[in-house]
């Protein structure tokens, strides 16, 4: 049985069985393979991939230019920052996105690591993996509260007479369940963070 | 944002606005973020107290949308980038 994350000094610990850091630990990588950028080849120009490494897509090239996302989890984990003017949100989609990309990934590898490196049941986070964690949490459920739906508060009032009218083997039923997993979970850090 | 308390108090947040600082950040409201989190986030982010951050985190859950910082573009897209790492929907605009 889970025990909620609760703070001791200054460390952040709470107790999951195998079952339940397996489906955490897949859950986060899952969002990470979904964040991570995509790998780049180099593109023969020493400018270009300098900048590249910069994290900054170079201009002009068709093939980097981020295009308008396609997949509405895409616009709920690295939304349009702009709302009035297409041109700036375009700018900073191209000078942002693939940082934001490398950040995410990063906190999501740190959360996985300390998951991997748990004593037994015993989730042990330092401050810095707490809040790496807490973050790590709201992108998976950013990406879950995305594939069933979620997208305004009536949208998850609803999803509970949604889900009692469900057939035993719809699959939004697990996604759900694992929703709900997480929430407990980073609602228990967040407090224990802010306490 | 999720996990709403039973009852909420309304309350007018002062806005901080200067004449020179034409651009804003906006935090919207969304099913997913907890009012927890979002709280959390403004805490750590900008500093804020307690109090002033829980009364921005409600003004986004209540009102659909918050401005959480104004200045110049170069920092509001800073701010933009920073909130959206940690998961918040959040924009930049002039201030209109």
């Amino acid at each position: 049985m889970a025990k909620a994350f609760k703070r001791k000094g200054d460390r952040f610990v709470a107790r999951l069985d195998d079952v339940e850091r397996e489906v955490v630990v897949a859950l986060l990588q899952q969002t990470q393979d979904f964040l991570e950028p995509a790998h780049r080849e180099p593109t023969g120009d020493a400018f270009d991939d300098l900048v590249a490494t910069l994290g900054v897509r170079p201009l002009g090239d068709p093939a980097l230019t981020p295009q308008v996302p396609f997949d509405p989890a895409i616009e709920r984990l690295l939304p349009t920052a702009n709302r009035e003017d297409p041109a700036l949100a375009a700018e900073f989609r191209r000078l942002t996105e693939h940082g934001l990309r490398e950040r995410k990934s990063a906190n999501l590898g740190t959360a996985i690591e300390a998951l991997l490196s748990a004593d037994g049941d015993k989730v042990t986070l330092g401050q810095a993996q707490a809040q790496a964690m807490v973050v790590a949490l709201t992108d998976v459920r950013l990406l879950l509260g995305e594939r069933l739906g979620l997208r305004t508060d009536d949208d998850a009032d609803a999803l509970q007479d949604r889900l009692e009218a469900a057939s035993e083997d719809d699959p939004q039923l697990y996604l759900a369940a694992y929703y709900d997993f997480m929430t407990w979970l980073q609602e228990s850090l967040t407090q224990a963070l802010m306490s | 944002m999720s996990i709403a308390p039973a009852e909420l108090s309304r309350t007018e947040i002062a806005e901080d606005t200067s004449l020179d600082s034409p651009w804003i950040t906006l935090v919207w409201n969304d099913p997913v973020n907890l009012m927890s989190y979002v709280t959390y986030v403004f805490q750590t982010y900008f500093g804020y107290p307690r109090a002033k951050a829980e009364k921005l985190m409600l003004d986004v859950h209540q009102k659909g949308r918050a401005v959480v910082s104004n200045g110049p573009r170069e920092t509001m897209e800073r701010d933009t980038e920073a909130l959206q790492g940690y998961g918040l929907w959040a924009t930049f605009q002039k201030d209109e």
